[in-house]
């Protein structure tokens, strides 16, 4: 079984970083570059993981997230933040908003695709 | 005297020659003598204008004139002093009789001239004290040798505050016009009393203005704003209302000059209505188009003596509706600029006497200050919430520059790594030479983002120290293990020493670690391969004391200071040492938090030793629970606190038991210490600790009569002996019973391996048996697991790793492939053939390429494969939590 997951990131090299690292790994991924396109990509496939900016264009991060948890099709569904924000402050109000997880922007590949499979519990990671 | 001048007579009637120039003698005297007494009372004025607070000066020129112009041998001023006069100022008397009145003062009574003028309030005569049957105080006459004598009060609001008097030293009495001089002089002198006595009061509070300014400012606070302006006003109201009641007039007002607008505004009024006021702050009062503003250009007060003869500005019309008849406008001045204006107003017309104006001169001069105080107050005010505002930008650049700075950050350093993971293929030693050196340049700028944040923490006062009572040692070790890899690499040698002294430190401990981290990284990096560094902790007057020491190149003396001064406000060093960064500053500022400091000294060429300073702070003053006796020795005798199992340690050698307590404890045991086998034995069999670790050559009883005795005892005979001896004598051990045998120099591992195979200590839970031939992957594990709360057990061979994970049962296997001997296919083969070590996850870390027949060899047996490639610290303990707590999952792939 091979999970999917939603990355909702505005900056090209940084989805193509993410994208990369989770393809390469074994994972199907779904891009989506602003809030909104995300949303409408998570309700109609609903991913095993979503990875969200938080600073994207119109609707930000946090409201995305909220929106998630509105939809029933979608509120089940774990949602990491991953962030160049990395004021202390941030951390805690976005897993106060209910993120499940926090990454901070930059990544180390080893340690964020370690949280993610934190994420997929019971997950048989794509091998080759 | 007065010189008389000498007119000729102008008739030749010489009676009434006679008669007319006796007449005009007398006229020409008199005129002389008012004219010396007005010349005389505008030099008093003159004094209290020019120095209103200098009483003395004051009362001098008034008593040096009237003694002058009424010829007597002596004056004095005499102020009242609770029940008594004292003397406030005297001439032509002597030296003894000063000395006398101040011990025989003249009191409140009929006895003296002084006190019958006190109490009557009126001017006073004794023409011969000597024949006045009330007066009392001939011991007095006797000192001073006066005849006549002549006082009056002076008078303030109808209460008496002192006595001017003369006396003369023969019997001649004062003249009429002597005694009018003398009001007169009186009247100034009360005057003088008074102002200054407002004066003092005035610049009291002005001082305290003063102070609260200055206070304001070093707080940085605002909230006293409220008080603040509230004391000004007060202070202006007093000055007006003073004013205006000295002066005799019916009103005024004080105006504070915005320089920026050019106009004054009405500050407080006396004798003012509500409307009046309302509509003095309606109008604008310009600098250049009213009277007031006149009188500050030219820097001297103004008189207008009838309103309704003066030409109006929108100021005056204000005044003259409310029927104003006449005013004097003096302006304030300091330094030469405008602060504002004062203004004396009175319904009649007419003049107002120039030694008013002088007077008001004088307020107006302290009215400035207080004026000039509220404008710094007002200014810091603004610049507080100007502050606050640009401290609000500071934070939101901050946090938009670190957000901008990450985001092209997460693809330098992510896409380095993923390459450099092989993810996508092989690398030649130039591209992977490369990419290392993208990825560190990309770690370099995120550190120091980081501490530019952080800095900009502290300049922002927002940095929260998170104090903790911690262990120092334990501590350094940290930071030790983190620099370990990279020192093993340039086979630096790493050195610890911690005073016997030194225990908790209450700090912040991650900003201690962070402190300590630099200056090893930085110590570490400036070494040169094969240098060494040693870390010393000690304790020195409370204050905990580390030092770093390296063999690098050394800091030039142009360097001491500034390196820890790179964020420095208007110093930009061009030439920074390459490569130190903001760490230093950043460590210099964490420790002033602290109340500590920094320091290095170095030479040029011969290392540099960076020291740091902190108030130690525990409540146990940096000192471990100890009695002193103990510490004198080194050792410890009772245990300290702490959950683990008790170990005694009999050793005589400081360092050897520094060392050994260092390893036991950071496995959670208590640690107790005997110097000698005597001490050994009582400490034994009074504690029955878990194990016991033993020396042999001690002083008195050795090692081997301890053994035997201890296993002869019953009481002590299944405490297992661990003997850690120089001497190679295993036999004899263990034919004495101890339970392991080990040979100095001892190593942490095989110490707890010892412990834990006499069962004298439970194993730590995290356990991993790393198995590689190569040592430096080895040291390089460690250095990436023990920080993370693991144990790691090493294994050189394949069949050494065997026996040790059978032995161990670790939570995890590390396993190198290529391995001469048995090699890493056979020990996965071997561990998964035996049921008790089946289940235990294998994760393959490894520098060899992955064929496709090597990974259907291992297909299905181990957990994980990770490239030798890079040690990430996180990732790995991240990668081992994981493999250990998700035992059953089959191979997947990193790398």
């Amino acid at each position: 079984m091979t999970h999917v997951i939603l990355v909702v990131e505005d900056n090209e090299r940084n989805l193509k970083l993410l994208r990369d690292v989770l393809e390469y790994t074994g994972y199907d991924v779904r891009a989506a570059r602003t809030a909104e396109d995300g949303i409408t990509l998570a309700v109609s496939e609903p991913p095993d993981l979503v990875l969200m900016d938080l600073q994207l264009p119109g609707i930000d991060g946090m409201e995305a997230l909220r929106r998630l948890r509105e939809s029933p099709r979608t509120a089940g569904i774990p949602v990491v933040a991953v962030t160049a924000q990395a004021m202390k402050q941030d951390r805690e109000r976005a897993l106060a908003a209910g993120f499940d997880g926090y990454v901070e922007k930059p990544i180390s590949v080893r340690a964020f695709l370690d949280q993610v499979r934190r994420f997929l519990p019971g997950e048989e990671a794509g091998t080759e | 005297m007065v010189e008389r001048e000498k007119r000729k007579p102008a008739d030749q009637d010489p009676a009434i020659n006679a008669e007319i120039t006796t007449e005009i003698e007398r006229l020409a005297d008199e005129l002389a003598e008012v004219r010396e007494q007005l010349a005389a009372t505008s030099e008093v004025l003159a004094v209290i204008g020019r120095s209103a607070s200098d009483l003395e000066g004051v009362l001098e020129t008034v008593v040096e004139s009237a003694r002058k112009l009424c010829g007597a041998d002596v004056g004095q001023v005499l102020l009242v002093d609770g029940d008594r006069y004292r003397l406030a100022y005297g001439s032509g008397m002597t030296s003894e009789y000063r000395e006398f009145i101040a011990n025989n003062p003249v009191v409140l009574d009929r006895e003296t001239l002084v006190g019958r003028v006190g109490l009557d309030r009126r001017a006073t005569q004794i023409t011969d004290v000597l024949v006045d049957p009330d007066y009392g105080r001939t011991d007095a006459q006797r000192v001073a040798g006066y005849r006549t004598v002549m006082g009056v009060p002076m008078l303030l609001d109808g209460e008496v505050v002192g006595v001017l008097s003369l006396w003369r030293t023969q019997v001649d009495p004062f003249s009429d016009r002597a005694v009018e001089v003398l009001t007169t002089f009186a009247a100034q002198a009360a005057l003088a009393v008074r102002t200054v006595d407002l004066v003092r009061a005035l610049e009291s509070r002005t001082d305290e203005l003063g102070r609260k300014v200055t206070q304001l400012e070093a707080l940085g606070a605002v909230g006293q704003a409220e008080s603040f302006s509230l004391n000004l006003t007060e202070v202006l109201n007093t000055i007006i209302t003073q004013a205006v009641q000295l002066s005799g007039t019916d009103g005024g007002s004080i105006y504070e000059f915005d320089e920026d607008a050019r106009e004054f505004r009405v500050e407080t009024v006396c004798g003012t209505s509500p409307e009046e006021l309302e509509a003095l702050r309606r109008i604008r009062i310009g600098l250049d188009d009213t009277f007031i503003g006149k009188a500050a250009t030219l820097g001297r007060p103004l008189e207008l003596m009838d309103l309704r003869d003066a030409p109006l500005d929108p100021h005056l019309s204000v005044l003259a509706e409310s029927g104003w008849r006449s005013l004097v406008a003096v302006p304030m001045l300091r330094e030469g600029r405008i602060v504002g204006a004062m203004v004396i107003r009175r319904y009649t017309p007419g003049r107002i006497p120039q030694e008013i104006c002088n007077l008001l001169e004088t307020f107006a001069s302290q009215s400035a200050l207080a004026l000039i105080n509220a404008q710094l107050y007002r200014q810091l005010e603004r610049q507080s919430a100007a502050l606050e505002v640009a401290s609000q930008h500071k934070s939101e650049f901050l946090a938009s520059m670190s957000h901008e700075l990450r985001t092209p950050l997460n693809a330098i350093i992510g896409f380095s790594e993923v390459l450099l993971e092989r993810m996508f293929g092989e690398l030649n030693e130039r591209q992977d030479d490369y990419l290392r050196d993208i990825w560190s340049s990309g770690k370099h700028l995120l550190e120091l983002l980081n501490d530019i944040l952080d800095l900009s923490k502290i300049e922002a006062g927002q940095m929260v120290l998170n104090r903790s009572e911690f262990d120092v040692r334990e501590s350094l070790e940290y930071c030790l293990s983190l620099v370990r890899e990279r020192a093993i690499k340039q086979r630096i040698l790493l050195s610890l020493e911690v005073g016997p002294e030194v225990g908790l430190v209450n700090a912040d401990r991650l900003r201690f670690r962070q402190v300590v981290l630099n200056l090893l990284s930085n110590a570490v990096k400036f070494t040169p391969d094969g240098g060494r560094v040693d870390v010393r902790a000690s304790v020195r007057d409370q204050d905990l004391v580390v030092t770093v020491a390296d063999t690098g190149p050394g800091v030039a003396a142009e360097d001491r200071q500034r390196i820890f001064d790179s964020f420095q406000q208007g110093t930009r060093h061009t030439e920074q040492v390459e490569g130190t960064g903001l760490g230093l500053t950043l460590s210099k500022r964490i420790l002033e938090l602290h109340g500590g400091r920094i320091w290095v000294e170095s030479e040029a060429g011969q290392g540099s030793r960076f020291g740091f300073a902190m108030p130690a702070g525990a409540r146990e003053p940096a000192l471990r629970s100890v009695p002193q006796a103990a510490l004198d020795s080194g050792l410890t005798t009772e245990p300290a606190p702490g959950p683990g199992p008790t170990v005694v340690v009999v050793e005589d050698d400081r360092r050897s038991f520094d060392l050994l307590r260092v390893y036991l404890e950071t496995a959670g045991a208590r640690v107790v210490g005997a110097r000698d086998g005597e001490e050994g034995l009582d400490t034994v069999r009074r504690l029955s600790p878990a194990g016991v670790i033993l020396d042999i050559l001690l002083p008195g009883v050795d090692g081997w009569e301890v053994l035997a005795q201890l296993k002869a005892d019953p009481g002590t005979a299944a405490i297992p002996v661990i003997v850690v001896s120089m001497l190679d004598e295993r036999g004899r051990g263990f034919a004495l019973g101890a339970t392991e045998y080990l040979v100095k120099p001892v190593g942490k591992e095989q110490l707890l391996a010892a412990l834990y195979r006499a069962a004298a200590m439970p194993e730590r839970k995290h356990t991993v048996v790393a198995i590689d031939d190569d040592p430096l992957a080895i040291e390089l594990v460690r250095a990436s697991l023990e920080p993370e709360g693991w144990t790691v057990l090493g294994a050189a061979t394949g069949q050494d790793g065997l026996s040790l994970i059978r032995e161990r049962k670790p939570s995890a296997v590390l396993l190198d492939l290529l391995m001469p001997g048995m090699d890493g296919f056979e020990v996965v083969e071997a561990l998964r053939a035996d049921p008790d070590t089946k289940t235990v996850p294998v994760v393959i870390l490894t520098s060899k390429s992955m064929t496709r027949q090597d990974k259907e060899r291992l297909q299905g047996r181990i957990t994980y494969v990770a490239r030798k490639t890079e040690f990430d610290v996180s990732g790995l303990a991240g990668l081992l939590r994981w493999v250990s707590t998700s035992r059953q999952s089959p191979a997947s792939e990193s790398g």
